[in-house]
Formats: structure tokens, sequence, C-alpha cells
């Protein structure tokens, strides 16, 4: 592969320090100080004190009382959050499927320039600009059998005969709120996915054409390994934002009908502001949290 | 090369801290306590942001002195915003709170004991009881009246006329509000659009306010007087649940009733698909200006009259540095003068039951209506309401949407999970 | 051809939401005026809004990139616990973890301070930003940076003038996420800062359209998305051209 640089131009011809190589592991370090810094502040600083919390009983006001592991042992003890679980992983598990499908097939229609493409690639990005409790209103509006757009739009089509109960079942519910995440996010994902795919060299494109690839072999052999790194933080992304998924639950379904959509982080919510146990609300974080570490450094293993 | 490293990564740092320190005052942050007149600083939610903006004007600018900054915060996320702040000893020095949760923050003493202060207003008798019952915690007061929603039936007179019933007279029990409904959608309903009656059917809090009045206007109670103990099982609740049942399953009700999780649960009846139905007393003043609309109170089965007093009550916070401000205003907000040149002037419901009738009053009787029934109605008292009723996770939800669209015999099971959820 | 049949059935399906929200509020036009006149007034929201946005765009794109060019160029101690603690801040719930930082804010004294929350959204900001940059520059050919420490940059010249430059389609989708996620941050906001003259927009709006009992004013939510969204609209199509440019490379495959 050769140096193609036209920027190298700009180049200064200083000489050459001598000690360049000696102090790598300090130069590295420089480097990732300033995230060391937000992040050990504003992040493990706060999480001690949740983890602090999570073994006291910790009131609104007033002062906190040891009270360990008693936070944790109410964990086993709730169905709600049991039965969260379940869902929970039911959810991300279809989430990640289809929004990985949706995305990568979006940045492949839209990778290469052509006439318009700008627009169609404004289009699946839009939607990303819209507050997601915002987004959730305004699929309860849209899908509203009274007044909403989409059942009319649909019989006038003769695709149903009559309104659709779109939150009004469990299945249906999930369904609607998992077209509600794909629409707002599967462009968010399609533009991980083109900084991905742009990053692959065309030369390795060129190679593999000249070797007389088909496209399908194209895609299995040179696009997928090397997008790898992208589809890593694609993964990730998509599986803890699902394992942690709240707004759509909480502001599309309110959990319902009857209870079917409570997520994880619902019952974690209803801990620390209905019930005001901010304690027990701290420790479901906190297993939570050691869960999805776990779960993703095996992710990550597995796709490096 | 090492030192401008630091340098450059410090840089970075600086430059966030320079952009900090010109936004900061532009941004108007920082709480400084200002030189001159006392500052106090007050939280409300949005739902009733319209009230309070008023009558923190009108204190503002008759108030040299003090003067009060009100901050409005989003309804749905009020209680973890006070949470927060409390968990920070950050609360205001004055904030509101939708008065069924007031027990709650009581307890956990979010609230300044203002028991004497209270004592020593002429008027103290006459402060709204059901909110003044909800401010008390053993025997000590902590909170006042703010401001007053209560659930009415509102009728839609011109759709009564096309239906054939008499636009002037409005239901006068339970009963006769579902003839009345069933009406309007056997000789209205055909379109689609017009629907007999409409309720929230997949919203506690909904449920709590529209069908508990008519439990109380038949003598019946929802739960002992200390909280603890639910009595939604009993024939009192049943009869009503029954009675809407019906109504739903003979598609009297509009057909997103069972989905209704409260968003535009309030929006059909301006629109005039929606023939009678149980309304916020507030959204009186936010209908249609040319549509007839007529209020009645809530019946029971077979008459009598209730509602939910509902709304919000205000009280200093615990940790406040000016109590004697924070009371100057709040003692002022119950005042003849607040209460008759804001409140009636722009048809609010009293917070006091001795000035219902005003100089403003005569203007429409369905306000007269409305203020009356603040000393008939009901506001229950329970520490964990919240998590019972109105959370859709909590135990009251299943088992409404049992009696009305499912199963009725699990009532009396789901009955005790209340009762469980109340005494946590 | 069929290429361009699916994507405009997709773009259908993608805008419809938006177009009707649109369209809605355009039907009661009053709403927008009554927007404005909210509560501190709506260019109080959007001004603090845009500050917001400026300072956590600008400190993620500054962070991230200096710690992305560490993490794929460097070895140093540490660097696999950092670069995990960083990526678990996307596993902790949001909700929990803002009571505490509430706290830890006050101790700094950024608290009801629009830099502290600027702060706090670039942390939130920081696993996707740190993990995109540090892809970008491992996909760089060493040779690139080679070619520069032999002529004698530094490694931070060799970043600044040659590197970055090369990284600059992750750059922009970095800053782009930073900016919507700022711009549409809704809790951070709501629990952070303590006064309304210093709420952003997505508190506003919020407000504006509940009412009483969970009703909310569709008029006024449809508005309101509109008012948020057309910046973003915007920002996406100049950034857009940026974009193609840095797709040149790749415009040849079929």
């Amino acid at each position: 592969m050769t140096l193609t640089i036209t920027r190298s131009g700009r180049r200064p011809a200083h000489t050459a320090p001598s000690a360049r190589w000696r102090s790598r592991k300090v130069q590295g370090w420089l480097y990732a100080a300033p995230t060391a810094v937000i992040v050990g502040v504003l992040f493990i600083a706060p999480l001690a004190l949740v983890v602090w919390m999570s073994l006291n009983r910790w009131p609104l006001l007033g002062q906190a009382t040891f009270n360990a592991p008693d936070n944790y042992r109410k964990i086993g003890e709730n169905p709600l959050f049991i039965d969260a679980v379940l869902f929970t992983l039911k959810y991300t598990a279809i989430t990640t499927v289809l929004l990985s499908a949706v995305a990568l097939g979006l940045a492949l229609l839209v990778q290469d320039r052509r006439p318009g493409i700008g627009f169609f690639r404004t289009a699946f990005f839009l939607p990303g600009a819209v507050g997601f409790a915002a987004a959730g209103l305004l699929f309860y509006g849209m899908l509203n059998n009274d007044f909403g757009p989409i059942d009319p739009l649909l019989q006038a089509l003769h695709v149903t005969s009559e309104p659709v109960k779109w939150i009004g079942t469990p299945n249906m519910a999930l369904f609607s709120t998992i077209a509600l995440v794909l629409w707002r996010f599967a462009g968010f994902n399609m533009l991980i996915l083109l900084t991905g795919l742009q990053a692959i060299p065309t030369e390795v494109y060129e190679a593999a054409r000249s070797d007389g690839a088909n496209r399908w072999q194209v895609f299995t052999k040179i696009t997928l390994p090397l997008l790898r790194p992208t589809l890593a933080l694609m993964l990730i992304l998509s599986v803890t934002g699902s394992l942690l998924a709240f707004d759509q639950f909480f502001v599309f379904t309110n959990g319902g009908p009857d209870n079917s959509t409570v997520s994880m982080v619902m019952v974690v919510y209803r801990d620390a502001f209905f019930r005001f146990d901010l304690g027990g609300a701290a420790a479901l974080s906190v297993v939570l949290l050691v869960a999805l570490v776990g779960l993703n450094t095996v992710m990550m293993r597995r796709l490096r | 090369m090492r030192r401008r490293l630091a340098g450059i990564s410090l840089l970075g740092v600086l430059a966030l801290t320079a952009a900090a320190c010109g936004s900061g005052g532009g941004g108007g942050g920082g709480a400084k306590p200002s030189e001159g007149p006392a500052t106090i600083t007050m939280w409300t939610r949005a739902a009733t942001q319209a009230q309070s903006e008023r009558l923190v004007k009108a204190y503002n600018s008759s108030h040299k002195n003090i003067q009060v900054k009100l901050t409005v915060i989003p309804t749905d996320n009020y209680q973890p915003r006070i949470a927060a702040a409390a968990g920070a000893k950050q609360l205001p020095d004055v904030f509101a709170a939708d008065v069924i949760f007031v027990p709650n923050y009581t307890s956990q003493g979010l609230f300044m004991d203002i028991t004497d202060r209270i004592a020593k207003l002429p008027y103290k008798d006459s402060l709204a009881p059901s909110h003044m019952k909800l401010g008390t915690l053993d025997g000590k007061q902590y909170t006042l009246p703010h401001t007053l929603d209560l659930s009415v039936w509102f009728w839609n007179k011109d759709l009564y006329q096309k239906a054939g019933l008499d636009p002037e007279k409005g239901p006068k029990s339970l009963k006769e509000f579902a003839q009345q409904a069933t009406t309007i959608q056997e000789k209205l309903g055909k379109d689609g659009k017009v629907h007999g009656t409409f309720f929230g059917g997949n919203c506690g809090g909904c449920y709590v306010f529209t069908f508990w009045p008519s439990v109380w206007a038949a003598g019946g109670q929802v739960m002992n007087p200390e909280g603890t103990q639910s009595l939604n099982d009993q024939a009192a609740m049943t009869d009503v649940f029954k009675i809407w049942r019906d109504l739903y399953e003979k598609k009297v009700t509009g057909p997103t009733a069972k989905e209704e999780q409260g968003p535009t649960w309030t929006g059909f009846f301006p629109k005039g698909e929606i023939g009678v139905m149980p309304m916020p007393s507030t959204t009186l003043g936010l209908m249609p200006k040319d549509m007839k609309i007529g209020v009645t109170p809530i019946a029971g089965p077979d008459g009598g009259e209730s509602t939910f007093v509902g709304g919000d009550s205000v009280g200093i916070s615990a940790t406040t540095k000016n109590p004697d401000a924070a009371w100057d205003f709040l003692s002022w907000t119950v005042s003849d003068e607040a209460q008759v040149e804001i409140m009636a002037k722009n048809k609010d419901v009293l917070a006091r039951t001795d000035l219902a009738g005003n100089k403003y009053s005569a203007e429409d009787p369905r306000v007269v209506l409305i203020n009356s029934l603040v000393a008939k109605g009901q506001t229950p008292y329970a520490l964990r309401f919240g998590q019972t009723f109105n959370d859709p996770q909590g135990p009251w939800l299943r088992l409404a949407r049992e009696a009305v669209f499912g199963d009725a015999s699990k009532v009396p099971q789901l009955n005790a999970e209340i009762t469980k959820s109340l005494q946590q | 051809m069929s290429r361009y049949l699916t994507l405009s059935a997709l773009a259908v399906l993608f805008l419809f939401p938006l177009v009707w929200s649109g369209y809605a509020s355009l039907e009661e036009p009053s709403n927008y005026l009554e927007m404005a006149r909210f509560g501190e007034g709506l260019g109080t929201y959007a001004t603090n809004s845009v500050l917001v946005s400026v300072m956590t765009v600008a400190g993620t794109l500054v962070i991230s990139a200096l710690g992305g060019y560490g993490f794929a160029r460097f070895d140093f101690p540490g660097k696999n616990v950092l670069f995990l603690a960083t990526l678990a801040i996307l596993m902790v719930p949001y909700a929990t973890i803002l009571i505490p930082l509430y706290v830890l804010l006050g101790y700094l004294g950024l608290q009801n301070s629009l830099v502290g929350l600027s702060l706090v959204l670039v942390m939130f900001q920081l696993p996707f930003a740190l993990f995109m940059m540090r892809n970008a520059f491992e996909a760089l050919p060493r040779e690139l940076e080679e070619a520069a420490l032999v002529d004698g940059c530094g490694t931070f010249r060799a970043f600044a003038r040659i590197l970055l430059h090369a990284v600059r389609p992750a750059l922009i989708t970095v800053g782009l996420f930073a900016f919507l996620a700022s711009w549409n941050d809704f809790f951070a906001p709501l629990i952070l800062l303590n006064d309304g003259a210093s709420f952003t927009l997505p508190v506003a709006v919020v407000s504006m359209t509940q009412h009483t009992f969970g009703a909310i004013d569709y008029g006024m939510l449809q508005a309101g998305v509109m008012v948020m969204a057309v910046p973003c609209l915007i920002l996406f199509i100049v950034l857009q051209r940026h974009y193609v440019r840095g797709f040149m490379s790749g415009a040849l495959r079929g």
C-alpha cells in the first residue's frame, strides 16, 4: 500500500529529536489524562456514592442508616423485577437483531455518493433529532385509534379493516415499541456504520474485485470482517441501551398493558421515585452495572 | 515535549473552564443571595403553573421587600426532581405538590411545621378542609391549599339537544349518567366519532379521580381513615365498576378507553365528541369559547354528590433559611385579596370556603357550583398513595382494569394487594 | 432504479411521523406564539440549550480525540481499566447516578450551572466518543504517523497536524452525536438545574405540554418537536457535505 497523503506537503522539516520513544508510556497517559479526570470525578466518584447508598437505608432527608445487605436481599423478593428481567432480555434480543439488520441495510444503501443520496441519509437520520420522550408521546398520538393518522391510512390502503390495538395487547405493545425504537435509532446506527465503512481502504475492494469476487463474497469476506470494530461498538450500544431501556416504556406504554412491558430500569425508577427507596434503587443499579460490565466484557472479547 | 503535552491537556480543561465562567452568569445560574430584597425560590409542577404564575406575579408587584422566583417543573417528573433536591439538601424555600403526595412528603420531613403560623390566620377554619387534612401529621400542620382541581361531570349541551335529551338537565345519579350516555351513543354514535362517554382506562390516577366520588356520594369509603386498609372490594366500589363495565361492553365509551394512559383523556370532550364524562374542573376555562357545557357534581349510582378535591398544596421546605419571607408569601396567597382578585377573577377554585360567594362568582353559576363542592368533596389520605394508586405498576390499576375490562372475580385478591402496598 | 424505490419507500416511513407532526402543528399556529411567550421566553431556553450544546460538543471532541489517539497508539499501565471504566458509563441507569452527581456538583460549586451540566453531558458522551475515536485512529495506517514522526514532528504535532485531518469523519460523527444528545437531553438538565431561568429547551417544552392528570397538549407537543428538530436538520444538512467529502474514497464501490 502506498502512502499518497496530499496533506503531507504541510509537514514541517524539523530534524528528529533523539529520544522519541523513551516516554511513550507517559505520553499515552497524558493523552488519556483528560478522559481519566472526567471519568474519575464525574463517574467513579458518584458511582462510589451509589454503591454506598446501596448499603444503607437512605431517606430523602436526614441520616442514612447502614443496613447491608438488606437492599440486595430485597431484590430477589421483588416479583416485578424478576418479570422485568425476563421481559427486558426478550426486548433486547429482538431489538438488537432488528436494529443491527436495519442499520446495516440502510448504511449499505446510502454508502456511495449518488445523486440525492444526501436527502435519504438526512431522512433516515432525522428522527434522531426528536427527543426520546417526545418521540414516545408522538407515537402514542400517531397510533391513537381515535385521532391518529395511521389507522385511517392503513384502512385506506386496505392493509387493515379495523383499528389496530397498537398498545392494547402485550405483543402489540412490544411490537409498537420496537417500531418506535427502530424509527428513532436506525439512523444513528446507520451513521456509525457509515463511518466504519468509510475507513475501509478502497484498495482492498479493488484487489478483491480484480480477484473476481462477487458482491456477496466482498460483503462477507471483506466488508463484515473489516467492519468488526464498528459493529462491536454498535452492538455494545444497542445491547446496553436496550437492557437499560426506560423512556420508550415509561412514556409510550407506561409498562402496560397490565405490566407486560415493564423494563428493569422502570423498576429502578419506581423504587427511587415512587417509593423513595433510594437505597433499594441503588442496589438494583449496582446489580445491573455488574451484570452489564460482565456481559460486555465477554462480548468485546469475542468481537475483538 | 512532555511539558508541552501536559500544557495542551490542561488547555482543553482550561478552555472548558473559561467557557464556564462566561456562561455561568449569562445562564442566570448560581443562586447567590442578592443584596436588598429577600428572594425566595418556589417550585411548582407544570400542571398548575398558570395559577402559581399569576399569584407570584401579583405578589412580586405589590411587595418590594420580598420577591418570589418561580420555577416550573414538568409534571411527570416532579417527584424525581423533589427527591433529588431533598437528597442533596437543595430544596427551594417554598414548593407546591400534588395534594395526594403531601402526606408522604410530610412523613419524610420535607416540609416545615407551620402549625403556629396557621393558627394566627383569622380565616384558618375556612381553608379547604380536605387539603388541610392531608397536610396534617400527628396534629401538626405543614401545608396550605394552593390550587384546587375538582372532578365534576361535564355534559355537552349541543349533543344532548341533537340526541333529544334536555340540554339543561345533566345526570343526577350514575345510573342516569349511564342512560344519557347510552342515548347519545345510540342516537349520534353511528359516525364512529361521537361517543356517549369516556374515561382513562389504563391510568390509575384517572380512575381514582373520576370513579371514587361516586363511592363517596353513595356514602361509601375507599380506604379506612388512616389510609392503611383498602375497601375497594366492597359493594360501594364494585357497584360503580359494574356500571362503567356495562358502558364499556355496550361500546358507549370511546374505543380507546381501555388503552388510555392519560395523555389524551381530557382531549376528546373539547372536540365535541363526547356526550357526558368526568373532567377536571380546571379544564373548564380551557374549553372552546363557543361550546355549551353543563357542569354537575359527580353522583353515586342512585344519587348524592361528591368530588375528588385534587390540586396542589404548598408548604415551606424544611431546609429553608428564609421561613419568615416564605410565610409572608404563603399567607398572602390565601388572603382575601389574592383569593378574590386573582383566583376568583380567573374562575379558579378558591382555597377558602368562606369566599365562595364573591363579587366575581355571579358571572358563572358553574364556578359557584364547583366552589361549593370544595366543602363536600374528599381527598383520600394515605402515606403510600402514589406507589399504590398513581404508579402504573401499582396494584390499584390492575384491580380497576380487572374490574372494568377483565375478570371481576379477582378483585378481592387484588384488594388485598392494595392493602399490602398501603402498609409497606 | 430499484435501489431508489427502496430508498424512497423507507424515506416515507422515516419521515412520516415528522411530516404529520409538522402538518398538525401548523393547523394551530397559535401554539408557536404561546410557546414563544412561555415562562422565561423561548429565547432564554434556546440560548441555554445552545450554550450547553456548544460546550458539550467542544469538550467531547477535545477529550475524545486526545483519548482516542492515546488508546489507539500508546501502551500505558491502566489502559484497559480506564477504557472499561469509561464504557461502564453506558451501563449505569441514568436516573440513579444523577442524584449522586447532583450532590457532587454541589461540592464542586457547579450545581445549577450550565457548565456543570455540560461536563456531565460530556461524561455521558465519552464512552461512545472514545470508542469511536479509538477505532478511527486504529484504522489509520501506521505509516502515516511514522512518516510524520520521521519528518521531525513530535507525536503531538503529528496528531494535531496530520492525524486529526485523517479522522475527520469520525470527529464529525462524534460531534454530531454529542450535539444531538446534549440538545435533546431531558433528565440531566431537569435534575441538575434548580432555576427555571437556566432550563434548556427540552425541559421547557415538556413543561409546556403537560397538563393536569397526565393530559398532554398535542398541539404544543408537535410544535415543540418542530422547534427542537429544525436546528438539528440544518446542522445535519450542513455537515452532510463534509460527510460526502469524507466518503469520496469509497465512491468507487458499486
